[in-house]
């Protein structure tokens, strides 16, 4: 009851407050839902799936270029730019996934090959004149368009990376609740089990690779308008990756709401730490290194997982 | 004229490689015991370099010679990082204990950058820019010396494992995790002995490396990816493998580098890389059996 | 380096800052934040003034460099009595850490904006400047570039970004210019060039436009290599340069990348007429130059630089050996310089209101000035029209100014015999 109270409120405020917000404020708000966002469709794989990805910066990447290079060369929005980005990088994460699954890796096995075909995307794109190389891709930004997913003020950015966020929660609660979410719970716990249970382990780990891979591609595209510059290094390197798996580890892989909670804890406490520290170059990024250690080992299940523990704990009482 | 590129490309590829291999032998003896990927291994080396370079600097120590200090001090900083960070979440999920190692990694290295800034040091020593030519091919002597410490070092490992209990300890715990706990081995001691050791390791990679290459906080993103590549061809927890697998390595992208337009060298490397994780995850000298 | 930092960022103003954007983090205190702009009218004896730099991360070196070149101008503009026609006013440096990411960029701008920076310097990388510049340019915000290269960077028809120091075609061009009149000065022609550059926005800008001005100069690039500037080892690319047989071997890196290109060119007995940097993070490097005094004799490098020929640039340069203990070089010069531009307009536009500095900037014409240039203004586009890299050549463990002929305080050594080989 209190909970759910609680949750009306936080959305209400999610979509009043940000208007009253000063510049400063709502950017980090936008970092938040954006790594919130990626962290969503990370999950999907890497949490309820459980394939540790470390290579989601290669879907990112996909998505950024597809609806940049698109918009750039032959003027397509990047509103239609988006899906196709998508399309492409589920197209290209089943052909990872296949190639993965296909020969069994799991585990740090399967991080690794995930890492080097991103990677191995920032290495062509480094090298490749066709999209911008090294220079980058420069989005315009100067007018507004909305048909063209641009604006001239922060706050619509905001609205979009809220609703993108709000439908990839939906799905994600969606598929908890569906039989894919049955069958990727029984991969997660025992592969083999779920196998003599007639769960077609390999179909499952593609579907939820499709999904969030397509998802993760989307979030690029968002990056592409609002930041309004990508480069190979930004797009495929490993700050991408990073930074999509940490919110959905520290938040509570696997669950619904846990990127979200990572990524309100983590976000504003990097802003905090190199707010508190700085001048001191360095003192913030080693104060959060040692935060994320000692959260990783007091919250072993995440922020949700304390939550289920008090829970627990006061039913039993 | 390109017999003598080919000739130079494969000569500093294999001493390239040597240093890859010197650098990613503790690497895969941590994962071999472990299973583990720890991130915080380049950072490791990269304090090992501050510590040989500050050993250098403040009393003249020469780099190869601090190897007697600092392969101690880093078996104990190995020891402590295991039982204080990673021993108690030895139980939570796999992937933590990868994310608990990248945590350490920004510690260490942005602690680094606190300490002594972004300024790149060098130690000066009277070899460092010795060489010699092999030919037309340039042979750099420290660069060598690496080489063969990494050839020393896989050797006295292979020794180590073979021939001492705490050596065989490993190799049980390595191979069959349950049951060297059934056979009264203390699994805990062991796993710290693993860190420590393969900590131990790096900080020598670090003080042979010194003498050639600067030394900043950021050093060892230089070698970190290509590490876990060169383990993953040799075989995790086989560093061996690992040695032959830096010369492959260091072989590919040398001659990739002579070869290929742009700086696509490190498409190659890339490219083994997955090739290998697909079709022989064990890695082309064997290794732990479970992908 | 820690000093002036704990300079720039401590005292009773950034504090109070920090309380009242803390309290923010809290909802309930945003009330503060809207009396914020309230509070700093009251206060007109202070300008505050955001700077952007990469502090942590991969640039961090170059970033303190810059740091140490704007703390030395604000405590000279400070101890002199602040801008006259705003009653004195101090400027007060307000901190801001990019750790060269794009997103940073974003938020520490709109953060410095919000506290009231009436200007932002920075932000070294042209990456975090392709996202800054919108910022700056949403809010009508002043945006002085440090180093970023890029050319792009002023297109597009924006209002409020200026590049006091040369783009990457001035950076380039200018050079090989130098280059080519002191070759023809010494009779040596150059026909054959290398280039190699790492594969980052800084290098490959560098390198496109060595590419392209082949054609103007009638030079052949007989080789051009990008590199990844983590490389532990640049062996087997040094030695199809050398294959290659250049007169000139360019090279735009950073600190280590450059170092080992040296080193292994060295070894390797390159044979080229001269090693030259261009916009090089060690060639003219000071510390770099004290640290290999024989590799660096006689290394050439294209760079931001002060003038030696003018008093007020010899004297800042004392200034700065004497507050750092350390020598300046490129990106010192570069934070000294841009401050004063932005002081100048300050001084003309007598007031903190963003625009009016906007249009001040615009019509710099600052002669009294430390680089080896005309008086500075800026093009439409905001540019700097007599934007000038200098051509240095350590000589005697120094690096010296050898061009463009009339700043030069000695006379090139060219071909240098060891490269030569």
């Amino acid at each position: 009851m209190i909970a759910r109270a609680a949750g009306a409120l936080a959305v209400a405020a999610l979509v009043a407050l940000p208007p009253l917000l000063p510049k400063y404020h709502l950017e980090v708000l936008i970092s938040v839902l954006f790594w919130a966002y990626l962290g969503i469709a990370w999950n999907l794989l890497g949490g309820y799936a459980g394939q540790f990805s470390f290579g989601h910066a290669a879907f990112f990447g996909i998505g950024a270029y597809t609806s940049t290079l698109l918009l750039l060369q032959v003027g397509l929005t990047p509103w239609v730019g988006m899906v196709l980005g998508g399309a492409l990088a589920a197209a290209f994460g089943l052909f990872e996934g296949y190639l993965s699954f296909r020969y069994g890796l799991k585990g740090p096995y399967f991080s690794l090959v995930t890492l080097a075909f991103a990677e191995m995307l920032r290495v062509v794109g480094v090298n490749t004149k066709a999209v911008g190389s090294s220079l980058g891709l420069v989005v315009p930004s100067t007018r507004a368009a909305p048909e063209m997913f641009m604006f001239s003020g922060k706050l619509p950015y905001y609205y979009i990376i809220l609703a993108m966020g709000a439908l990839a929660l939906a799905l994600t609660w969606k598929i908890g609740r569906s039989r894919l979410g049955f069958s990727l719970a029984a991969v997660r716990e025992n592969e083999d089990a779920a196998e003599t249970a007639g769960v077609d382990a390999l179909a499952t780990k593609l579907r939820a690779m499709a999904l969030s891979s397509f998802l993760t591609a989307l979030g690029g595209t968002f990056y592409a308008q609002y930041f309004a510059y990508i480069d190979p290094t930004i797009s495929f390197g490993p700050g991408v990756s990073i930074g999509a798996l940490l919110p959905a580890i520290v938040g509570g892989a696997g669950t619904v709401l846990g990127p979200v909670l990572g990524s309100f804890v983590l976000t504003p406490l990097s802003e905090l730490t190199r707010y508190v520290l700085r001048g001191r170059a360095g003192a913030d990024i080693m104060l959060y290194g040692a935060i994320l250690v000692l959260v990783i080992s007091f919250l072993p299940q995440g922020i949700v997982g304390l939550v289920r523990e008090r829970r627990a704990r006061a039913g039993r009482r | 004229m390109t017999g003598g590129l080919l000739l130079q490309a494969v000569v500093s590829g294999l001493l390239l490689g040597g240093v890859y291999g010197l650098v990613a032998s503790g690497l895969s003896l941590i994962f071999g015991v472990l299973r583990i990927i720890n991130f915080a291994h380049g950072a490791v080396m990269m304090l090992a370099m501050y510590t040989t370079y500050w050993l250098f600097a403040l009393a003249g120590v020469d780099p190869y010679l601090s190897v007697i200090l600092t392969a101690p001090l880093f078996f104990a900083l190995g020891v402590v990082i295991q039982k204080v960070v990673i021993e108690p979440n030895r139980s939570a999920a796999e992937h933590n204990q990868l994310l608990l190692t990248l945590g350490l990694a920004l510690f260490f290295e942005n602690l680094a950058l606190v300490l002594w800034q972004g300024d790149f040091r060098t130690v000066r020593v009277a070899y460092s820019n010795a060489s010699f030519m092999i030919g037309e091919a340039l042979v750099e002597v420290p660069r060598l010396v690496a080489s063969g410490g990494a050839v020393l070092m896989a050797v006295g490992l292979f020794a180590f494992l073979r021939l001492t209990d705490v050596g065989k300890a490993l190799r049980a715990l390595a191979e069959e995790p349950e049951g060297a706990a059934l056979v009264g081995i203390n699994v805990a001691r062991i796993r710290a002995a693993a860190f420590g050791l393969g900590s131990a390791c790096v900080a020598v990679a670090g003080a042979l490396i010194t003498p050639f290459f600067y030394v900043a906080p950021d050093v060892a993103e230089s070698f970190n990816i290509m590490a876990f590549v060169v383990v993953v061809l040799g075989g995790m927890g086989n560093f061996m493998g690992a040695l032959a697998g830096g010369f492959i390595v260091g072989l590919a992208e040398s001659l990739g580098a002579a070869f290929l337009p742009g700086s696509l060298k490190q498409l190659v490397v890339f490219m083994i890389f997955v090739l290998v994780l697909l079709f022989r995850p064990q890695g082309l000298f064997g290794g732990s059996r479970d992908r | 380096m820690s000093e002036h930092t704990r300079g720039l960022s401590g005292g009773p103003v950034s504090r109070r800052t920090f309380l009242s954007t803390a309290g923010l983090t809290t909802a309930g205190a945003a009330a503060t934040v809207a009396g914020f702009p309230a509070i700093v009218r009251a206060q007109t004896r202070e300008v505050k003034v955001g700077y952007l730099l990469p502090v942590t991360g991969p640039l961090a070196y170059e970033a303190g460099l810059a740091l140490n070149g704007l703390a030395l101008a604000v405590d000279e503009i400070n101890a002199s009595g602040g801008i006259k026609s705003l009653g004195g006013a101090k400027i007060t440096m307000m901190p801001g850490d990019t750790q060269n990411k794009v997103e940073l960029g974003n938020s520490e701008a709109s953060r410095l904006i919000d506290q009231g920076a009436v200007a932002i310097i920075g932000p070294f990388s042209s990456l975090v400047a392709f996202s800054v510049r919108q910022v700056t340019e949403k809010n009508k915000t002043p945006f002085l570039l440090l180093a970023a290269v890029a050319d792009n960077l002023t297109e597009g028809g924006l209002k409020y970004i200026f590049r006091m120091q040369p783009n990457g075609r001035g950076m380039a061009t200018l050079t090989v210019n130098n280059m080519f009149e002191m070759a023809k000065n010494a009779n040596v022609p150059i026909k054959r060039v290398a280039m190699m550059h790492e594969d980052g926005n800084f290098g490959t800008t560098m390198g496109n436009h060595v590419e392209a001005f082949s054609k103007t100069m009638g030079y052949e690039l007989v080789q051009r290599i990008p590199y990844n500037l983590r490389s532990p080892d640049l062996t087997s690319e040094l030695s199809k340069v050398k294959a290659a047989r250049p007169d000139l071997l360019i090279v735009s890196g950073y600190y280590g990348d450059s170092k080992l290109i040296a080193e292994t060119a060295a070894k390797l007995r390159i044979g080229v007429s001269a090693l030259v940097g261009l916009a090089n993070a060690a060639y003219s490097n000071p510390k770099f130059i004290a640290e290999n005094r024989e590799l660096t004799e006689h290394l050439f490098d294209g760079n931001y630089w002060y003038n030696p020929q003018s008093a007020r640039a010899r004297a800042v340069f004392a200034a700065y050996q004497k507050k750092f203990g350390s020598t300046m070089a490129n990106h010192g010069v570069q934070g000294y310089q841009v401050t004063f531009v932005l002081k100048d307009a300050l001084e003309r536009a007598a007031s903190t209101d963003r625009d009016k500095i906007r249009d001040a900037i615009a019509k710099t014409n600052l002669s009294d000035q430390i680089l080896t240039q005309d008086a500075i203004r800026f093009d439409d586009s905001g540019e700097g029209i007599n934007a000038t890299p200098a051509l240095i050549q350590v000589q005697n463990g120094k690096p010296v100014v050898v061009g463009p002929a009339r700043f030069a305080e000695a006379k090139p050594v060219f071909p240098v015999p060891k490269w030569k080989g």
